[in-house]
């Protein structure tokens, strides 16, 4: 075997280690030891400068390992990785310490954390002999897509697809596209028509060649990994014909399933199916949809009052805020004095949330159109009660006005309640099809909130819209053309990079006894029946490592993390 | 004795006598050893005294057979006399592979020990304050010598250099057989390696049907009737098959009771135990802490079930001063 020489890199990250790790001490403490050629401190090695320095010691002294003690390789590995690919040897010959995250940003004393830092870094050092080089895989892209859901984010990432002549499955619930958009009159801020936003996408995908559209379907099946999923999709209704079953090979899956609209009926105090005149924000979008807004008994009303934040914002049902209730709200006051000039508006919210573009502008408009607007307590609510007969309006709503400090009472023929967005029922389903995991309120989760909001922890199936969290339109269309906008990337790679760290099972050693069948969160681990093996998918592992831990022949081992590497950084931290 | 024969030796330390049954289990075939051997040394069976081994020149045997931990003087003493007279020392069975069941003792003290047999114990003659010692004065010049009884028990390669490891609890006479008959014929694998055995787990000689598996119960055997085609792990039914060597014939779970791990671990595992409790907490379907907790207690003092045979081969270090 070739001798191993190994290079080792102690960073001060500015002061952020040196400050408080003795970086020359830990230096010269550990260039003595066996197969150290090279041993340096350095400003910051992640510089341009630094990572020249790696690669010139590489070249000049015949490293063939490399150690750098520094930030968490969360941040740097694949800096380094890339060093050593510079320099002409295996990315995988590098192992990083962390001294920053887990030492110097933690500790004060500075004896201690020096020692912990050099512990670190020996242990880094004693694994890292180990290291063997590796390769990723790669396997094909199919061009094809799936879009769950027919609405305005479905629309969107199929058309973006589409149009860029790559085949999409539209699979859609309902018999008809538009989602619940389709149920919208105007939109906030700009009062564009709902319908025209719709029909136009509709009409495009309808006409599309690469779009086959499946109404009246759901997905029943998802098998396989990234670029090379196969899908069976069938009737959306249990009495559907059970052999109109399609079956696609697809490469990515975008779920844009939507959200349903919280039951106001939960809500017992607005007295939401007890009075006749109380309506939900849906119920009112239809009588704008119609042209006809009427109370129950026919008659054109005259007081009205909006309720924000029903279901949203509260103890008792979603703590979250809905994003979209306080714009609508305003929308309807805009609208109701249009329809009905001489009307009242009153707006009862605990915050308004105006964040969007154009939202305060939006506000202030209303304002001057003569909304009354009230603010009640967050974990208080209007009570709504009947008028006595002769009174002018044929409700009354008790409000404790947080900003008068006073309880006042207002008249209202119609009350809107403004419903927030929640998770589907069926969402949970749709998230054990395709893999995926869900937050507590049941929104799908992201691989990163901030830096990949569209993808997930499952390679090759994305997220758009409100099915990842209550959102408006704009934010929902950005998402799902961003989510296109990803799969085309791939598609234009062709082939799809696996990672070269992964769980691999040795047959010989595996008895088929299927501990580590039900563990893996990413569904990598499969069992063939035939051979009574399990086996595990390279290409959806994630090398998390719950396979090889339960093994209980020692049969799955991780690359990269083989109980020989670890045993030797058990040693060097604990020598 | 003659001197074209093989010279063997077959020696019991802490053991129970299991493992020379396992011997003679092999029936008329131990006759055709005979025929072929001398057995030189056999406490059950045959004659042969300590002093007549110790006379023997080193290298005289030509292989050893040693059952049984190492938990007392005598043991150590015995072990390393057929390391020096024997070209081959085999531990066989569980005891002295890994410490077998006398390596339990591992999880008390020798005077935890000596305190529950010889002084505070319903069934002792009250009062009694007699503990054995190694040496007791009788009269004024003789003293009376016993084995010293060891603070911790060992596997026998904790004390001499070991060649080959027979497992099992006992070992299977077929496996018995075969071992025997390799060192007839000189028909050994290298130095160091385990025999008659697998390098696979029970479960690939099982014949119950696997599924994959979640586990919301565990059952004692006699708690549940069980279905016999069916993995017992699948059924509740605490088994250590697939983090066990097979070998064995699969004797436990065929007969419905879950494999107790006697066959020790698969090449490539540094502790059965560790190894054993890896799998079951990997099968425990319970979503929070107090659920998992429920479902745990239905295993019994789980430590002495993975470590049944292997606590002294554990990566667990006794505190000496305990």
């Amino acid at each position: 075997m070739e001798e191993v020489r190994i290079g080792v890199y102690v960073c001060n990250c500015g002061t952020n280690i040196a400050k408080v790790v003795d970086c020359d001490a830990i230096c010269a403490s550990l260039s003595k030891m066996p197969n150290v050629a090279v041993a340096r401190t350095y400003k910051y090695m992640c510089s341009t400068p630094g990572q020249e320095m790696i690669v010139e010691d590489i070249r000049k002294n015949n490293l063939n390992r490399v150690v750098v003690a520094a930030c968490s390789p969360r941040m740097h590995e694949r800096t380094f990785r890339k060093a050593l690919q510079t320099a002409g040897i295996n990315p995988y010959f590098f192992e990083m310490a962390n001294i920053r995250e887990q030492c110097s940003w933690v500790h004060e004393n500075e004896e201690t954390a020096t020692a912990k830092a050099e512990a670190l870094t020996r242990a880094a050092i004693l694994r890292v002999a180990h290291h063997e080089p590796l390769e990723n895989l790669y396997a094909d892209m199919c061009p094809s897509t799936l879009v769950l859901g027919g609405g305005i984010a479905g629309l969107s990432a199929a058309l973006e697809l589409a149009e860029s002549g790559h085949p999409v499955f539209l699979v859609e619930k309902t018999d008809r596209l538009g989602g619940n958009l389709a149920r919208v009159d105007l939109t906030a801020p700009h009062l564009y028509s709902a319908r025209d936003l719709l029909t136009d996408r509709i009409a495009r995908v309808r006409a599309n060649p690469y779009v086959q559209l499946m109404l009246e379907s759901e997905l029943k099946s998802l098998s396989g990994f990234v670029g090379n999923f196969t899908a069976i999709v069938g009737a959306a209704k249990k009495n559907g014909d059970p052999h109109k079953e399609h079956v696609l090979e697809v490469g990515s899956v975008v779920v844009c399933t939507g959200y349903k609209e919280f039951d106001a009926g939960r809500v017992t105090h607005f007295g939401y199916g007890k009075l006749p005149n109380v309506v939900t924000s849906f119920e009112f979008e239809k009588m704008l949809r119609e042209g006809n807004i009427r109370t129950k008994e026919g008659r054109i009303p005259e007081y009205f009052a909006i309720v924000h934040c029903v279901g949203s914002r509260s103890r008792d049902f979603h703590g979250y805020c809905s994003r979209v209730c306080c714009m609508t709200a305003l929308k309807y006051a805009h609208e109701i004095k249009s329809a009905i000039p001489n009307s009242y508006v009153s707006d009862l919210y605990i915050d308004m949330h105006a964040f969007g573009k154009g939202h305060e502008d939006f506000y202030r408009g209303s304002s001057e159109a003569k909304t009354l607007f009230l603010m009640y307590g967050k974990n208080e609510h209007p009570v709504i009660k009947r008028a006595q007969p002769g009174e002018e309006s044929e409700m009354l709503i008790e409000v404790n006005e947080q900003l008068s400090g006073e309880t006042i009472e207002i008249p209202a023929d119609m009350v809107i309640l403004m419903v927030g967005m929640e998770a589907r029922s069926e969402s949970g389903d749709v998230a054990r099809l395709v893999n995926i995991s869900q937050d507590k309120d049941g929104w799908y989760i992201e691989s990163h909130p901030k830096l990949d909001p569209v993808a997930t922890t499952t390679e090759g199936i994305f997220i758009a819209g409100t099915c990842a969290a209550p959102k408006d339109i704009p934010d929902t269309v950005a998402q799902a053309r961003a989510a296109a906008a990803r799969i085309l990337g791939r598609i234009a790679k062709q082939k799809i990079e696996i990672d070269a760290v992964f769980a691999e099972v040795d047959e010989d050693l595996c008895s088929g006894c299927r501990v580590c069948n039900s563990l893996c969160p990413y569904s990598a681990v499969e069992f063939d029946e035939e051979k009574k093996r399990s086996r595990v998918n390279s290409a959806l592992c994630k090398a998390c490592g719950a396979c090889v831990a339960a093994c209980p022949s020692c049969a799955i081992k991780a690359r990269h993390f083989t109980d020989r590497q670890i045993f030797a950084q058990i040693e060097g931290v604990l020598r | 004795m003659s001197p074209e024969k093989l010279q063997i030796a077959l020696y019991w330390g802490a053991a129970c006598g299991g493992c020379d049954v396992a011997v003679l289990d092999t029936n008329e075939f131990i006759l055709d050893v005979a025929a072929a051997a001398d057995i030189r040394l056999w406490p059950i069976a045959v004659d042969g005294k300590y002093k007549d081994v110790e006379k023997m020149q080193d290298g005289e045997l030509d292989a050893a057979f040693y059952n049984g931990a190492v938990r007392n003087s005598e043991n150590e003493h015995i072990a390393r006399l057929l390391r020096q007279k024997s070209k081959i020392l085999v531990a066989f069975g569980s005891c002295s592979h890994m410490g077998g069941i006398p390596g339990l003792a591992n999880f008390t003290s020798k005077d935890k020990i000596l305190d529950t047999a010889y002084l505070n114990n319903p069934s002792i003659e009250p009062g009694n304050k007699t503990v054995p010692v190694p040496e007791t004065k009788i009269g004024d010049d003789e003293t009376l010598d016993i084995p010293e009884f060891y603070d911790q028990v060992y596997k026998l390669d904790d004390v001499v250099d070991v060649d080959y490891y027979l497992p099992g609890c006992p070992p299977a006479p077929h496996q018995v057989k075969a071992v025997l008959l390799a060192v007839v014929k000189g028909e050994l694998p290298p130095k160091g390696s385990v025999v008659g055995a697998a390098d696979f787990a029970v479960c690939e000689d099982c014949k119950r049907e696997k599924k994959e598996k979640k586990v919301t119960r565990f059952y004692r055997p006699w708690e549940i009737i069980q279905d016999p085609t069916q993995c017992l792990m699948d059924q509740g039914i605490l088994c250590l098959g697939p983090a066990t060597r097979s070998g064995c014939g699969v004797r436990c779970p065929d007969t419905g009771q879950g494999c107790r791990g006697c066959y020790g671990p698969l090449p490539g595992v540094v502790d059965h135990g560790a190894k054993s409790l890896s799998a079951v907490a990997s099968i425990v379907d319970g979503k929070t802490p107090e659920e998992i907790r429920g479902i745990l207690k239905g295993i019994p003092d789980f430590a002495a079930i993975a470590y049944r045979f292997g606590a002294p081969a554990s990566l667990m270090k006794r505190n000496e001063k305990q």
